[in-house]
């Protein structure tokens, strides 16, 4: 697992407070009771904070599920 | 429509998360929430009702939806973010709701239903997860079915308000299973055996603490003690989907207190009266009278409202229930008038306060 991908878990983990285990590409908004409205203004801090980028509103609205995040870092020049 | 098809919606969720951050955790001025009490009329009699419901009080008073629609616009102004719509029971006339919902314009706010669930159908949710509704929040007082009807005053409510959760899972909807925690339950199986339901149909559990309020004005041994408290903080932890409101949501942790929402969470009465949540049966303003602007920023010239208390002010605050609320025949539709019962030095002199307009 790369460092990225390693970083983009441990956000995960962090802002949402879920095990690791539960983590990954079946993942999406809504999907647990953790990844609600307030836990995803979280999970955006936090990985705007692990990446140092910032996520426009229109990307916040865009970041449905696991997969569509690694899609936004990817277009802001991170490699997973 | 989802919470993520809504930008205005987001853009006020990152700036009150921006503010808690910047201003250590706690929720200060910034202000959240709209609890709308459309209509009083309930099907149920509930114990602890803090609408008094079950005397039937102003059963047929109503906000207009022009009256909505501007306290709507007023609100967003304010960067408030979520609106729950609450009662009596706002089901038994389904139509007068939708109508109200449409003049709120839900675009702009994560929308709630507060309902007893027990005329809820599929039918029902879809057309409110069609007009915006984003979570729908069922009140169950016990996983025993025959305490719960007892305390609700009606069979079969408890196997209504669990089927109702069920059909708005099924139709997307976000369910929330509320539970009213007081001294009386805090510990017991029967509270504990509630949130696991909740974790294992993968609902959130909100906990609202028992007031002394309501039907239950001027009973505060109903409150909640400090062992009581440090056990919802341990439920907290282990279940991981509880809520409460003055708890800080964007702690992974789940320890951090943002502070009671007094006035952060304006409650709306039928007759227009704004109380600082719907628990503390306090007048600060009515709508008719005043734009919200006005009587939140007067309201949060008053120090009990204004600095931060890590105590819910009316379930766990003894001395502002002693000083403030303990007066016989208070109710949402009687509340005390804020600025005859703080003492002057509690308040700020006129335009003290000035909130901000919402920006990005």
């Amino acid at each position: 697992m790369s460092q990225s991908m390693q970083k983009y878990i441990d956000a995960f983990e962090k802002a949402l407070g879920i095990e690791k285990m539960n983590i990954g590409v079946s993942l999406a908004y809504n999907s647990l009771p953790e990844w609600d409205s307030l836990g995803h203004m979280a999970l955006v801090s936090e990985i705007e904070e692990a990446f140092a980028v910032q996520f426009s509103t229109e990307e916040v609205i865009e970041f449905s599920d696991f997969k569509k995040g690694l899609e936004i870092l990817g277009l802001k020049g991170q490699n997973f | 429509m989802p919470l993520l098809e809504k930008p205005e919606l987001v853009r006020k969720l990152r700036n009150f998360r921006k503010h808690v951050i910047s201003n250590n955790g706690e929720i200060g001025i910034k202000q959240r929430g709209i609890d709308m009490n459309l209509n009083n009329a309930c099907n149920l009699r509930c114990k602890h009702c803090f609408t008094n419901s079950p005397k039937g009080e102003r059963a047929k008073e109503r906000l207009s939806d022009e009256v909505i629609s501007r306290i709507a616009d007023e609100a967003h102004e304010l960067g408030i973010f979520e609106w729950d719509l609450q009662g009596g029971e706002l089901l038994l006339q389904p139509d007068k709701l939708f109508d109200s919902i449409k003049a709120i314009g839900t675009d702009r706010f994560y929308m709630y239903l507060t309902t007893n669930g027990y005329f809820m159908t599929e039918e029902i949710a879809i057309t409110l997860r069609d007009l915006g509704i984003n979570r729908v929040s069922v009140s169950i007082d016990s996983i025993h079915p025959k305490e719960h009807d007892e305390f609700r005053g009606r069979k079969n409510s408890w196997e209504k308000a669990i089927k109702a959760l069920e059909i708005v899972q099924k139709v997307g909807l976000t369910p929330y299973l509320n539970i009213t925690v007081g001294h009386y339950n805090a510990t017991s199986d029967d509270v504990r055996a509630l949130f696991q339901l909740s974790k294992d149909k993968k609902y959130t559990t909100l906990v609202n603490v028992a007031t002394p309020s309501g039907m239950w004005n001027q009973v505060d041994d109903v409150m909640v003690d400090d062992d009581d408290k440090a056990h919802l903080i341990e439920l907290r932890k282990e279940f991981k989907n509880v809520i409460r409101n003055l708890w800080n949501p964007f702690d992974p942790k789940r320890e951090a207190v943002m502070g009671c929402n007094t006035v952060n969470r304006l409650y709306i009465t039928p007759l227009g009266d704004v109380l600082p949540c719907p628990y503390v049966h306090i007048k600060i303003g009515n709508v008719y009278e005043a734009s919200l602007r006005e009587i939140s920023e007067n309201a949060f010239r008053i120090r009990q409202f204004r600095e931060n208390s890590k105590l819910c002010l009316a379930g766990e605050d003894k001395e502002f229930f002693k000083n403030y609320m303990n007066f016989p025949g208070t109710s949402i539709f009687n509340p005390k008038d804020a600025f005859e019962i703080f003492s002057n030095d509690d308040v700020l002199p006129e335009g003290a306060i000035k909130l901000p307009v919402l920006n990005d």
